[in-house]
């Protein structure tokens, strides 16, 4: 039994000296744009040192100072926010619809999305920089243009909501109309406080992926700066004849963007997971 | 006032399933009406089509005269009760008994009044403030109850509200809902499977089978004079035994030879079938296990049956017991008045003779199942 006990902790022990390589592996990228950020000497490319050699916060003023990192930073939050905003509302509605309606063309139309999920969205990018384009949403009107593009399909990314949807009983929504609720009574009153889980997990991606996209991003804002968003703006700094003046302010832009996120999710996780794993609310 | 009426009310799923066929059906005011059979026999689609949750694929359903065919449920005045209890998990128990009041934009005293009034009646008021995850079964079927209770609708529908319940809870629920109706002014139309739920609350029992009415009748008339040889197997348990035996008429009396045992129907039972012209014939005699008595020694009237269980139920035997060619028939004998040695005489494998009196009987064609003495 003794046996059967120290093999089992040196089972643990093993796998938790894997667990910590990984984590530090992971983390170290993380570390190492932190301490550049914090590099305050005079020469502000690449070098070939960790430990900064002058402590300081120099490359963050000269972000919020003297470049158009505002701006892209501004830009991005707009587009994540009303993103996240407006595709929650399409999700939430397009799998209500599927799971709670019957109607015709209901199997149809959850087939048709899915097969045409399978196809990746960059191939519709030049048609789509067209029709912006013709409605001026390019370049300097890039942040309404992205959004159209974030919210416009979103609702075609309605599956884990549906799931979640039906695993609320339908004995509620008959409750609560035999109680006398019409159907708009019945999602803003049984359906959607039910659903908090599954709402704040769709918030948090829908924020997150318009926060980090570069290629859409990229080609509508087409080399207009006032367009850009954090990505787009920090990677042009890693161009040849910026990266050299630019690099420790790219690592002080880092960690601004990831900052917001982290927060996002320390707080949230909770419901994230609960709306991950569905069924996880029942009566 | 409230009745609800049923006109050949026909029930099709995806245009070939018929479950509710030709349903026809008065509710009386104030009566309470017991929907019953084996599952799938389609007695829940027709309680929720009077509720609004199913469309009638034909037919009309009335409450108080008006035709409510193309009603939403909410404007049906309905109440209504779940198996599963659907509480709204997010909401405490006040609030899932002032839903409805809230949504009809009562004012606050008149919720507050209504709904601690039937706190008070249900046993519940302190768990008021609980969120339903916080409540027992039997807890939350009072809360379900109470938020049917509180709206004073004019019918009063529940979907097999106990089943969910262990049997001992149930008991007492069912009591609870003797009380409750005589409390409210309103009409019940209540869904069971359970045939001694039905018995014991039903003014009248409707027993379905296949989505067809089989008899409409009081307990007393559906247990003493069912109509059918299902309506006889489905009331009363442990279940009616089923004897396949000659009939034979002589003169103006009727005798059934089970097993060789010469009994004679009952006068009353002998007339209805001597009025229906019945010569002899075979039938399918039906009797109780209640109504069977053990008898000592051979006697011309009783058959001889091996005993293969012996089930002590406490105050009674439930015997299992095989007759000579076979059949299946199961005896009640009370203990009370058996002496140790006496309860011998029942061990399973031992042998004894059975008897069972005229009235008893129950005598059903061998072809239509119908009830050939009512």
């Amino acid at each position: 039994m003794g046996s059967a006990k120290t093999k089992k902790r040196a089972a643990n022990a093993a796998i938790y000296a894997l667990l910590i390589i990984i984590c530090i592996l992971w983390l170290i990228p993380f570390v190492l744009i932190l301490l550049q950020s914090l590099r305050a000497e005079p020469y502000s490319g690449m070098s070939g040192y960790i430990l900064p050699r002058i402590w300081g916060l120099k490359n963050y003023v000269y972000l919020f100072r003297e470049t158009s990192f505002p701006v892209w930073y501004g830009n991005t939050l707009i587009i994540a926010l009303a993103s996240a905003l407006l595709q929650t509302a399409m999700v939430m509605l397009t799998g209500y619809g599927l799971s709670r309606l019957r109607f015709k063309g209901r199997r149809f139309l959850m087939n048709a999305v899915l097969v045409l999920g399978m196809f990746p969205g960059f191939l519709t990018m030049i048609i789509l920089y067209y029709v912006l384009k013709s409605a001026g949403m390019t370049q300097s009107g890039a942040v309404p243009g992205l959004i159209l593009v974030y919210v416009a399909s979103s609702g075609m990314g309605y599956y884990v909501a549906k799931g979640f949807l039906d695993t609320i009983p339908r004995s509620l929504d008959e409750a609560a109309r035999v109680d006398g609720a019409t159907k708009a009574q019945i999602f803003w009153r049984v359906t959607m406080p039910l659903s908090k889980p599954i709402i704040i997990y769709t918030l948090l991606t829908a924020f997150m992926a318009p926060f980090t996209d570069y290629i859409f991003a990229s080609y509508i804002a087409f080399g207009e700066p006032s367009g850009y968003n954090v990505a787009v703006g920090l990677y042009s700094w890693l161009q040849k004849d910026m990266i050299s003046s630019h690099f420790t302010a790219f690592c002080a832009g880092g960690v601004c963007v990831a900052v917001p996120v982290t927060l996002l999710f320390l707080l949230l996780q909770k419901y994230y997971v609960e709306g991950v794993t569905g069924g996880a609310v029942k009566g | 006032m409230a009745t609800v009426k049923l006109t050949n009310v026909t029930k099709t799923f995806d245009k070939n399933i018929t479950v509710v066929k030709d349903f026809s059906l008065e509710v009386g005011d104030r009566e309470f009406v017991v929907f019953v059979g084996p599952s799938g026999c389609g007695k829940s689609t027709t309680l929720r089509m009077i509720a609004g949750l199913e469309d009638i694929s034909s037919g009309t359903i009335e409450i108080d005269g008006q035709v409510v065919n193309d009603l939403e449920p909410r404007d049906r005045d309905i109440a209504m009760v779940f198996q599963n209890y659907a509480l709204y998990p997010h909401l405490t128990v006040f609030e899932n008994m002032a839903f409805s009041l809230r949504l009809r934009k009562l004012p606050h005293e008149e919720v507050y009044r209504r709904v601690t009034e039937a706190a008070a009646v249900l046993g519940i008021t302190e768990y008021l403030t609980r969120k339903p995850k916080a409540l027992s079964g039997g807890q939350r079927q009072r809360v379900a109850i109470g938020r049917a209770m509180v709206r004073d609708s004019k019918v009063f529908l529940m979907d097999e509200p106990l089943s969910n319940l262990d049997a001992k809870l149930r008991n007492q629920m069912r009591a609870e809902i003797i009380l409750l109706r005589k409390r409210i002014n309103s009409t019940f139309i209540y869904v069971t499977h359970d045939q001694t739920e039905a018995m014991t609350l039903g003014d009248r029992i409707v027993i379905m089978r296949d989505g067809y009415i089989q008899q409409v009748g009081t307990p007393e008339e559906v247990f003493e004079r069912p109509k059918n040889l299902f309506v006889a197997g489905f009331i009363g348990a442990p279940q009616m035994n089923f004897i396949r035996c000659p009939l034979k008429k002589e003169g103006d009396r009727y005798f059934v030879v089970p097993f060789g045992a010469k009994m004679e129907v009952g006068q009353r039972k002998a007339e209805i079938l001597a009025q229906k012209g019945v010569q002899s014939r075979s039938v399918i005699l039906g009797v109780r296990p209640e109504h069977i008595t053990a008898v000592e020694g051979e006697r011309p009237y009783a058959f001889r049956a091996r005993i293969e269980v012996n089930e002590m139920m406490g105050s009674e035997f439930h015997l299992h017991t095989v007759t000579s060619d076979g059949t299946d028939v199961v005896v009640r004998i009370p203990t009370l008045a058996l002496s140790q040695e006496e309860r011998h005489l029942f061990d399973a494998g031992s042998e004894i003779a059975v008897t069972f009196g005229g009235q008893a009987m129950h005598v059903f064609d061998d072809v239509t199942e119908e009830n050939l003495c009512v």
